[in-house]
């Protein structure tokens, strides 16, 4: 009978023993911490999606994925973004100073509906702080609101350059120079490239000037209006968000464009990701237009809106790297 | 168990010592050097769920070869067996490896960053040079079942 | 045959015969399982670091397929934890009988004694194993059923029910345990003809009654022996032992050929071949319609999968057979002899020369094996720091990366393999005889009438180097 008992003891205390430590090391390890979990947007995207937090007060995240990798960063935010790992934990530690309602997002394409993997947190202002310093955050309005302008006609022209991409360069080279308020940026920002190439005609300063000298002064005016760091940010945004649906070369023909162009087919829109090497469309649009359509989105063409994800300033630099697609800089 | 040795040899054992001494032969014998000269070649791969394409790709030993991932639906990479070479790439964001084909044989194509249930079993094959392995076993197998055959059911 | 009696060197008898390492296998083994439900029901869906997967679909299938069934027959039977909660309640008691247990004690139903059940059981598990092999949560409820079924099969029949007549698992380990180098006999018949009690298959005060229903003065081969000792522990002249022996030595052995058995090896060979092409294979619409059950692409895949292994292969072979039989009957010499074929029917040709495919099927497996757990065994590193996915880091290997094994030398290891499969089951083939207890026919009749069926072995051998190496 006594060799029966220590089997029925050693039994009893190899199995649940060994379940009920599983369990306790679970619960020690998420002590105020939250876990969010990351599907890939048609499973779910991210659990919980919103989150509420208070100012001055750090959350602990755990992040974790269900399928594929995924990666967590706050929109308009300095702050890295963290790769998310399936079956692993990643931990994160975030801390708001401002209330205010932030949006974060995934970070790693994870399909064709990657763009929609996103959450907010809110975070309510601290009671126990006194009211920090409020910084004055001018609510200004975005360039393509102010002037109203049409987000979703169909810009065309014919008068497009004859000879080749439009080289600034070439126009430096010249010696000349246009009038200054053409550089002013919300000139021309808010024309088009083939708005501004009228304009320019008519100054006496291209009398001599033959149109194809004429459209590389257009891209002169676009370059002066950059430069090559706001240029290297441009690209790298452009390559982690753009280019999986625009194309590398941005001719709308990246991994994703077949199946965004057979999803929104019956819409009505164009099919496809903007080609924006086409220069009777891209001549034909104005950089304001463009930051407009990143702000808000395509409403139903399957481009995404990133006016809670991107800076202003980040965003300049997209659209200033999107005209690399029509002029040599 | 000598006795039961050499009576075996006696039997017809020798027959199977002439079929070692082939195998080994045919095992270390070298497959005759392949003509065509070692190219620059440049292979774009598409990586989906869970396949690749193409699946297979052909080289020729010593030639350089350079493949481009490019990731269609969510991150994947590449694993090379025999090479121990590693690539990944995110949609968009194409990733290219550049090696020197050397190892003569068939390898797998491993998908080497877990993208989805299937992904272990995500794979294509990349041949450099005929697959020596698979003529030496045919060959082999040959051999041996006709030994196997001509010593008849000795008990 | 020359046989060792492993029981003869000294520790080796006491050890079979204690309880305790046994229990404490088993104890193991269980704590392993119930972990491995546990880790599938509320751990990561991520099938590469869960638990579930790994040790169960890597890990545990490696030890089977690679070293468990190959050395040690059904040795795995004798530790395996899916029939111990059901066995101590329906013995009372985890080592010695104690008094009476719980359970019904019903026999099992005679039309039910054959393995067409665990052939079933493991064709059904075989459509889905695209699903339960990734699936974390699949797995720990198949388990679960498997623990479940056991249980109320121990509460209902008699000893050991799931495990002879119910267990996926235990079709194949029982048919390739005939290849296994170990077994467990009586030493002299003699003894077990003077002894009327029959301890062994009855039980004592020392063990139960064989739980597998085996009759040990009867055993000839390991096909139904779950190595579980009991027998050693009741017999009271000492007359069971482990034996070591030649590789496949019940291969050759004509009693207890039956078609169950045949056409278990069809279901391991052809699943073999076709988890080769669908999982191992660089077709990427292959893996999607194992994958998408209930889809019209997953039922043609079905369709296709049963077609191949209950028709087109046993086909084939019957074809093989038959062409065999009618080849080596043409032999003048055989008027002389009272039967013009070798064997009387092709049924009973086709049933004996299955077992050919024995070997091959048992290489085709190991080969399979060899190639997707060599590529992943790294997986059971991070997994044991942190079994369901949850930032454990238990053992500090949590981090450990992904890293093939053997990368370069895999596919020279499955063709060694998927070789010395093909020359055993051709000499298999070769040393058939023509019936059971019968002398052999003309040496040249056996040679011709196991020559298309070692073309058949060939062929599958090479379909399978082509999908495994090429």
């Amino acid at each position: 009978m006594k060799a029966e008992s220590i089997a029925r003891w050693l039994l009893i205390l190899l199995l649940p023993v060994l379940l009920l430590a599983a369990l306790l090391l679970r619960s020690q390890g998420s002590s105020q911490a939250v876990e969010l979990r990351a599907r890939m947007p048609e499973q779910g995207g991210w659990t919980p999606t919103d989150m509420i937090m208070s100012a001055g007060q750090p959350l602990l995240l755990r992040l974790t994925s269900d399928d594929v990798l995924h990666g967590f960063a706050i929109g308009q935010s300095d702050e890295p973004a963290v790769d998310v790992f399936p079956g692993k934990m990643t931990e994160l530690t975030l801390l708001f100073d401002q209330p205010g309602k932030y949006t974060y997002y995934c970070t790693r394409w994870c399909g064709a509906n990657h763009w929609r993997m996103r959450g907010t947190i809110e975070v309510l202002p601290n009671p126990d702080q006194p009211d920090p310093t409020q910084v004055d955050v001018p609510n200004e309005e975005s360039l393509f609101m102010r002037l109203g302008v049409e987000l979703d006609g169909h810009p065309h022209t014919d008068l497009v350059p004859e000879q080749g991409r439009p080289d600034a360069h070439r126009a430096a080279a010249l010696g000349i120079a246009p009038p200054e308020s053409y550089l002013v940026p919300e000139y021309y920002r808010t024309h088009s490239p083939v708005e501004v190439f009228t304009a320019l005609r008519r100054e006496p300063f291209s009398a001599s000037l033959s149109d194809q000298q004429v459209w590389d002064f257009v891209a002169w005016i676009w370059q002066q209006g950059t430069s090559s760091e706001k240029l290297a940010e441009g690209q790298e945004l452009y390559t982690r968000n753009c280019a999986a649906c625009h194309g590398t070369s941005g001719a709308g023909d990246g991994v994703m464009a077949a199946q965004v162009a057979a999803e929104y087919a019956n819409s009505g829109h164009q099919s496809g990701p903007t080609n924006f090497t086409n220069p009777q469309r891209s001549l034909a649009t104005s950089p304001a237009i463009q930051q407009g359509k990143i702000i808000r989105g395509g409403m139903g063409t399957g481009m995404p809106y990133w006016g809670p994800i991107f800076t202003e300033e980040q965003i300049w630099s997209l659209v200033d790297y999107l005209w690399t697609f029509q002029f040599d800089y | 168990m000598l006795k039961r040795l050499r009576s075996r040899l006696a039997n017809g054992g020798w027959k199977w010592g002439i079929f070692s001494i082939l195998m080994l032969l045919i095992l270390i014998s070298p497959v005759p050097a392949f003509s065509a000269p070692p190219a620059d070649r440049h292979i774009k791969i598409n990586a989906s769920s869970f396949e690749y394409d193409p699946g297979v790709i052909r080289v020729n030993p010593g030639d350089r070869v350079t493949l481009e991932l490019s990731s269609t639906d969510v991150t994947h990479g590449i694993a090379i067996d025999g090479y121990n070479l590693q690539v990944t790439a995110e949609p968009g964001q194409n990733q290219s490896l550049t090696f020197v084909a050397d190892q003569q044989g068939t390898y797998r194509l491993r998908c080497s960053v877990t993208c989805g249930a299937l992904h272990p079993f995500m794979i294509g094959k990349l041949h450099v040079g005929p697959n020596t392995l698979l003529l030496k076993s045919i060959l082999i197998a040959t051999l041996g079942l006709a030994v196997m055959i001509w010593t008849g059911t000795r008990q | 045959m020359s046989r060792l009696e492993l029981t003869r060197i000294p520790g080796i008898k006491t050890a079979l015969r204690s309880r305790w390492p046994q229990l404490v296998l088993r104890v193991i083994a269980l704590a392993g399982f119930a972990l491995a439900i546990v880790a599938g029901i509320s751990g990561t869906p991520v099938g590469s670091r869960n638990f579930a997967i790994v040790f169960v679909w890597i890990g545990w299938w490696a030890l089977l397929m690679l070293v468990a069934v190959p050395l040690f027959g059904r040795g795995w039977c004798s530790i395996c934890p899916i029939p111990m909660p059901g066995e101590w309640l329906q013995q009372g008691s985890l080592l010695k009988p104690q008094g009476k247990g719980l359970g019904l004690g019903w026999r099992w139903p005679n039309k039910l004694r054959n393995i067409w059940l665990q052939n079933g059981a493991f064709v059904l598990v075989a459509l889905f194993s695209t699903v339960i092999l990734t699936s974390p949560l699949t797995s720990a409820l198949v388990l679960a059923a498997f623990l479940v079924v056991a249980v109320a099969a121990s509460l209902v029949f008699e000893r050991r029910a799931f495990c002879r007549y119910l267990c996926p698992v235990g079709g194949f380990i029982g048919l390739y345990s005939q290849v296994a180098p170990l077994e467990l006999r009586v030493k002299d018949s003699s003894v077990c003809a003077a002894h009327t009690e029959k301890t062994c298959y009855q039980g004592s005060a020392e063990g139960y009654g064989c739980p597998w229903q085996v009759f040990p003065p009867g055993l000839v081969k390991n096909t139904y022996c779950g190595t579980c000792m009991e027998c050693l522990r009741t017999c009271p002249h000492d007359n069971l032992t482990i034996n070591l022996r030649p590789f496949g030595a019940d291969l050759e052995k004509p009693s207890g050929r039956k078609l169950d058995e045949a056409f278990k090896a069809f279901i391991m060979l052809g699943s073999a071949m076709i988890y080769s092409a669908v999982m191992l294979g660089p077709w990427g619409f292959l893996k999607n319609a194992a994958y998408n059950i209930g889809s019209l692409q997953w039922l043609v895949y079905a369709a296709a999968f049963l077609t191949f292994i209950f028709l087109a292969l046993p086909g084939l072979f019957y074809a093989a057979v038959a062409l065999g039989q009618a080849l080596s009957s043409n032999n003048a010499q055989v008027v002389r002899v009272r039967q013009r074929r070798p064997f009387s029917t092709h049924r009973q040709a086709f049933i004996a020369f299955a077992y050919s495919l024995v070997p091959l099927g048992l290489a085709a497996w190991i080969a399979f094996s060899l190639s997707f757990v060599l590529a992943n065994l790294s997986y059971l590193w991070p997994v044991i720091s942190d079994p369901l996915g949850w930032g454990w880091d238990l053992l500090r290997t949590a981090q450990a990366p992904w890293t093939p094994y053997l990368s370069g030398v895999t596919p020279i290891l499955q063709a060694g393999v998927l070789l010395v499969g093909l020359l055993w089951a051709a000499r298999t083939a070769l040393r058939t005889p023509a019936a059971p207890g019968a002398r052999p026919v003309l040496p040249r009749q056996q040679v011709i009438q196991a020559l298309p069926v070692i073309l058949f072995c060939s062929a599958v051998s090479f379909g399978l180097l082509g999908l495994l190496v090429a």
